[in-house]
């Protein structure tokens, strides 16, 4: 056990009690006096179409609507909802072929939801009224649903600068013959003794966070812009807000509200444009948008769809030799995420296994789907269904225990993570991996399912994976952190940090908590944007990594300056002086001085007038950090799964999961929890049920929890998750991610423990009961 | 599901709230088709969302009084009132101690708080061929009681759905009612769906209502939903069961004959290839768990 | 449009104004009565965010019920299970344990357990699962929240002054 206070410890979260009380608020909660409502009017009946007719004058005739927005009526400025942009170089980001293509309110419907134009009324229901009034007609054109449809010589081309709309593939200048790896791939394929290829169909799967995206703007007679939002991203959504109209950030007020669960799905920008676009049509009065559940899937973003070819050679012993990769991905009807995760995608898939040679490869294509954007994993789930099923094939052909064969190929300390060139630091996956084997029983269980007869068939699989904390060295990665000490002692700290809900407001806490050596109690988080430095936001699971170490070295700052301070006073040098039990002590323990005089003195810093002398060192105490990490410090995880399939069904019951994540440090060990069983869940709708349909018309079938279906607590398994404790030299307390990574692995390890049961590898993804009984019967499995 | 602009609020209707019996049966009277009746509302408003539009008028039956029991009648059968909900009906004791296909098809149903508002009778007039409690009936038998102005009648449940979201129930008319037959000490029963996840509308649905005499069966009530335009019964294979023993090689045959009775299609929840295939795995288990009287529910 | 005359107790306090006949309890809650604590997730039932409690006891989806049948009913949010900042043993399971993470199922999961308490003071796990479904959760796996419901149920047994439904007498 360590000998920390704060960190590691199992304490309510800071903001659970405002949580279960309904007190928390959502933008959705917010009430303003004088609020108008806004309604964003989309196409619910094409994916692909001109609108050549648009006639707002009778929506403007109902009684209560205030104004009417069209396309013209707006900034005509194009825009990207992703903030690829922010993160990168301007140089970077012109390699990787990043452009503007989406407008607030638009002629020409990219897909089905797309924004026509907006109602601005005084009530909810009148702006619902009008929206029902506005006439539109369409010229409808071909649609678009694979990428194969729209990367046809003769298809409309969605964009002059994309031609054959492919949005993206590796950059030449970046990555030679557009391909991200190592070693030569061809010759060392050509020593394998045993290959396995196959082409993976992954789904287009939503977040669902259960916070529909809701806002409130207002355009002040200060000419400020004012949004409230439940965006993961404060400061990147600013920036680019400010961008998009045209304002210095000084004027661009976004105000964080709680956020009801993000998953990617608040990552950038979603409907804070069209918002912020009816809030400058009527200065002075606050609009609140508020999207409705089915609107969340036509118009937002969700995870990358695609077809991933995958190669891997090996050698009888078991050894890759080679790896072969191409993900073809979909990336819906603008271009949002076209570089990130078909990049990452691969990045996963280099950082997990010593090939002898990868080589992969990506294109991204447009479609007339909603847009493919950020989902927790980032590309990882994906990677973890098309990888970790290839090598379960492989150790079956090969006669390899698959924990043995992963124990002996995963990769350590030393070898390079999912960016080329920054090596692993630390890794315990091995004992991931041998803890969660022995928790599940595998190998009896291995053994004892390998011949069974009768309707229901069991599986057990495994499942490994990589992940990152933070973006780097790929992406900027930024936190400013200030601490204020107030004249009692008790800190504030002023981050832009957001938490989505995993737990990072509590992280920061106990971080400053145990730096500060003062009680979490006495410390408060302050989210204000306009005060708050510089911060990324929520993304790529960061927050505790990167914002954590911002507020360590901030703290550390204030440390020093109350060493300083007290050396001072009590005339004994700073490296005789430390602080214990919030005081500052001398090392001997003769001399102390409570740091609630220190911060008392430097704010009330009184003139003694009979001598005209201070009462000690004037100056309120802050701490500053601008923080960038040196690192990004992956963590590793394992995962086992245990199912019965009924044979004479195809149902799918997921019996048992056990998982165990290499986490570093746990700051907060039931939020780590949280994240791992939370994260499952989304992993089993993506393996099981979850995926986005389109009828022909590119229209989603399924934009409701009628039909897109998510486990509930009687479909969840029975759930164990251990968490590996072994601290990673470059990290804060030495913590690793848990976040995104959550949803990765049970993908991998639920279709591998259906291939056990089944001796059937699913190629396509959710591996529904309808696809499981299509090949049991193909198969003859009796 | 809407592939229509939604929206937060329902589309405008006049809500009636008749305090009496016969104050209602005067609204359905003067309104007919222009009126909806709310019961539950777990179904209607969900249709009406999905279309975005309704009735003219909406009949609540709210401020009704005396429309919700379950009563047994020894020697008659089972009464449900209107009103009764699937919450009280998995509680009531003769449900589960009788009329098993109904108890699983409610235990089963929805989850706590559809439970606790929709009702038995709403299940049935929304005439979907997914409804559960609606599947038991057609298996277990029942009439429903319809009551207008000038009088009841009583309609067979075979003859109650005429089609997809059409029943009999003429627009004067309120359903009150719906009258069970006591089962004998030989009747079995079972019920049993599959869903893509436990909180869903069934893919498939069945239930068998059996007539045994020492392993024999006399005779036999199969229904299954989502196979169809409305819940049906598989007539040929009840026939195959009339005084046979339940053995595997009799499974097999009615599993085959129920292929050949259903005519399912693609929708959202499976194909119908699927179920096609998966009725008669259906059909054989729940015969197979009612001839052995063993509850599905554990 | 029409609108109707409605007396709501809503956690022990009555309200009397004004709905449209076409007003759900959801939209009468968080629009009329501006209690803000019962939450929009998807407005067709589905997934239990807007959860109340009708009666001290059962639970419904505000979404899909009429305000104005609710004439005279007791009506408990999440907001009403907190007498005097005392938080219930619900809630106080549900801050112990780690169930809340986003915190937006987090009203209606507390009042599903409420309900689910009501009925069944000593529910099995599998129990508290069947008695959850109808509220999503895409935070949690539910894990913790499973456990906060077995807590909350021990909390409740031991303390002789508290129902689980809490609020309406």
């Amino acid at each position: 056990m360590s000998d920390l206070t704060y960190v590691g410890k199992n304490i309510p979260k800071v903001d659970a009690k405002e949580k279960v009380t309904g007190q928390a608020i959502y933008a959705g909660d917010l009430q303003f006096p004088d609020t108008l409502f806004g309604k964003i009017v989309r196409c619910w009946e094409h994916a692909h179409a001109k609108v050549t007719h648009l006639d707002l004058s009778e929506a403007a005739k109902v009684p209560g609507v205030v104004k009417v927005l069209g396309p013209k009526d707006v900034t005509q400025k194009l825009y990207n909802c992703g903030v690829l942009d922010l993160l990168a170089s301007e140089e970077v980001g012109h390699m990787l072929g990043e452009i503007e293509d989406q407008r607030i309110f638009t002629d020409y419907v990219r897909h089905q939801g797309d924004a026509i134009c907006g109602i601005i009324a005084e009530t909810q229901e009148i702006a619902e009224a009008a929206a029902a009034k506005v006439i539109v007609k369409y010229e409808p054109l071909p649609v678009y649903l694979q990428p194969e449809e729209s990367a046809k010589p003769d298809a409309i081309q969605f964009d002059a600068r994309k031609p054959g709309n492919k949005a993206f593939q590796l950059p030449e200048q970046m990555f030679p013959n557009n391909v991200y790896g190592w070693g030569d791939v061809d010759a060392e394929m050509a020593k394998a003794e045993l290959i396995i290829e196959n082409t993976f169909q992954l789904p287009k799967v939503k977040q669902c966070q259960i916070e529909p995206h809701a806002y409130v703007a207002l355009f002040d007679q200060r000419g400020r812009l004012s949004i409230w939002t439940s965006t993961q991203m404060p400061k990147l959504v600013q920036n680019k807000l400010a961008r998009l109209f045209e304002m210095p950030l000084s004027k661009l007020n976004l105000i964080p509200t709680t956020i009801g669960g993000g998953f990617g799905g608040k990552l950038g920008m979603i409907f804070e444009p069209e918002t912020c676009a009816m809030a400058l049509a009527v200065p002075g009065r606050h609009v609140k948008v508020q999207s409705l559940r089915e609107e969340d899937w036509v118009a937002s973003e969700s995870r990358h769809p695609g077809k991933y070819w995958l190669k891997i050679g090996f050698l009888k012993d078991g050894t890759p030799v080679a790896a072969d990769a191409l993900f073809t991905a979909d990336t819906g009807a603008y271009f949002t995420h076209a570089t990130g995760v078909p990049f990452t995608t691969g990045a996963w898939l280099i950082g997990m296994y010593k090939y002898g040679a990868v080589r992969y490869k990506t294109n991204a294509y447009y479609t007339n789907k909603a847009p493919s954007g950020a989902f927790r994993g980032y590309g990882n789930p994906q990677t973890n269904f098309v990888l970790e099923q290839t090598v379960d094939q492989a150790c079956r052909q090969l006669g390899i225990d698959p924990v043995e064969w992963r124990k002996r190929w995963h990769k350590q300390v030393g070898d390079d993570g999912w960016c080329l060139g920054i090596p692993y630091a630390s890794s315990s996956l091995t004992e991931c991996l041998e803890r969660g084997a022995a928790k599940i029983g595998w190998a009896e269980k291995r053994a004892k399912y390998a011949n069974q007869s009768g309707p229901k068939r069991r599986g057990v699989g495994v499942s490994v994976m990589n992940h990152t904390s933070g973006a780097m060295p790929m992406l900027l990665e930024h936190t400013v952190a200030k601490v204020k000490m107030n004249e009692d002692g008790s800190a504030v700290i002023n981050v832009a940090c957001s938490d989505v809900g995993a737990g990072s407001h509590t992280a920061l806490t106990q971080i400053a908590a145990e730096t500060l050596g003062i009680p979490m109690e006495d410390i408060y988080i302050d989210n204000n944007m306009d005060s708050a430095g510089f911060d990324v936001g929520s993304h790529a699971s960061r927050t505790a990594y990167v914002g954590g170490g911002a507020v360590m070295k901030a703290c550390e700052d204030v440390n020093r300056q109350l060493i300083e301070r007290a050396s001072t006073r009590l005339g004994i040098p700073v490296d005789q002086l430390e602080i214990k039990n919030r005081q500052v002590v001398s090392k001997d323990g003769k001399a102390s001085m409570s740091v609630k005089e220190i911060c008392n003195v430097g704010v009330s810093n009184y003139i003694n007038p009979a001598n005209g002398e201070r009462n000690g060192v004037p100056g309120q105490i802050q701490g500053y950090a601008s923080h960038f990490p040196s690192h990004n410090s992956p963590p590793f995880g394992a995962c086992f799964a245990e199912v019965e399939i009924d044979i004479e069904t195809g149902q799918t019951k997921v019996v048992e999961m056990v998982i165990a994540h290499d986490i570093g440090r746990a700051i907060h060990p039931p939020s780590v929890h949280g994240q791992l069983a939370g994260g499952a869940q989304q992993a089993l709708g993506m393996t099981l049920t979850e995926e986005i349909r389109y009828d022909e018309k590119g229209l989603i079938q399924n934009n409701s929890f009628f039909d897109y279906k998510l486990f509930g607590p009687l479909d969840m398994p029975k759930l164990t998750t251990i968490l590996v404790e072994n601290p990673d030299p470059g990290a804060p307390y030495g913590l690793k991610s848990v976040g995104e990574a959550g949803t990765v692995n049970p993908v991998g390890a639920v279709a591998n423990a259906v291939s056990h049961a089944l001796g059937i590898m699913f190629t396509e993804a959710p591996i529904t009961p309808e696809r499981i009984l299509k090949a049991v019967n193909e198969r003859g499995i009796k | 599901m809407s592939s229509h602009m939604s929206s937060r609020g329902l589309p405008e209707f006049e809500l009636l709230i008749p305090r009496t019996s016969p104050e209602a049966m005067d609204m359905l009277a003067q309104h007919r088709d222009q009126l909806s009746i709310l019961n539950g509302g777990t179904a209607l408003w969900n249709y009406v969302r999905g279309r975005n539009r309704v009735t003219p008028y909406v009949l609540s039956l709210s401020a009704l009084k005396g429309l919700d029991y379950i009563n047994e009648i020894p020697g008659d059968g089972l009464r449900i009132g209107a009103k009764a909900t699937i919450a009280q009906l998995i509680e009531h004791p003769a449900v589960s101690a009788k009329y098993a296909a109904l108890h699983e098809s409610g235990y089963w149903f929805g989850n706590p708080t559809v439970r606790n508002m929709a009702t038995v009778m709403g299940n049935v007039l929304r005439a979907s061929p997914s409804a559960d409690c609606s599947c038991a009936l057609l298996a277990l038998g029942c009439q429903v009681i319809l009551q207008n102005k000038s009088g009841q009648r009583a309609v067979d449940i075979d003859d109650f759905w005429l089609s997809y979201d059409v029943t009999a129930r003429k627009p004067d008319e309120l359903a009150v009612e719906i009258r069970i037959p006591e089962p004998k000490a030989t009747t079995r029963s079972a019920f049993q769906r599959l869903t893509r996840v436990r909180q869903d509308l069934a893919k498939l649905n069945v239930a068998v209502r059996l007539e045994m005499d020492k392993g024999v069966c006399q005779q036999a009530r199969i229904a299954i939903g989502c196979v169809g335009p409305t819940t049906m019964r598989v007539k040929k294979t009840e026939a195959l069961l009339q005084g046979k023993a339940i053995n595997d090689s009799l499974l097999e045959q009615l599993a085959t004959s129920v292929r050949g009775e259903i005519s399912p299609i693609d929708d959202q929840r499976s194909t119908a290839l699927y179920r096609q295939q998966v009725a008669g795995v259906i059909v054989k288990r729940t015969i197979s768990r009612a001839a052995a009287d063993k509850g599905a529910t554990q | 449009m029409k609108t109707r005359s409605i007396t709501l107790c809503v956690n022990g306090r009555d309200y009397t104004f004004e709905v449209p006949h076409n007003r759900t309890l959801l939209q009468a809650l968080r629009d009329d009565l501006k209690l803000t604590d019962t939450k929009y997730g998807c407005g067709s039932g589905e997934c239990g965010g807007c959860t109340v409690l009708i009666n001290g006891k059962d639970n419904i989806n505000s979404c899909l019920t009429l305000a104005a049948e609710m004439e005279g009913k007791h009506i408990t949010t999440v907001g009403g299970l907190t007498k005097n900042g005392q938080l219930h043993p619900i809630q106080q399971a549900f801050v112990e344990l780690g169930a809340i993470q986003c915190g937006f199922c987090t009203p209606g999961m507390v009042m599903k357990t409420a309900s689910l308490l009501a009925h069944n003071p000593n529910p099995s796990e599998d129990d508290i699962r069947r008695g959850l479904e109808g509220n999503i959760c895409r935070c949690t796996g539910y894990e913790n929240i499973i456990r906060a419901v077995q807590k909350a149920s021990q909390m409740i047994n031991a303390s002789a002054t508290q129902c689980a439904g809490g609020a309406c007498s």
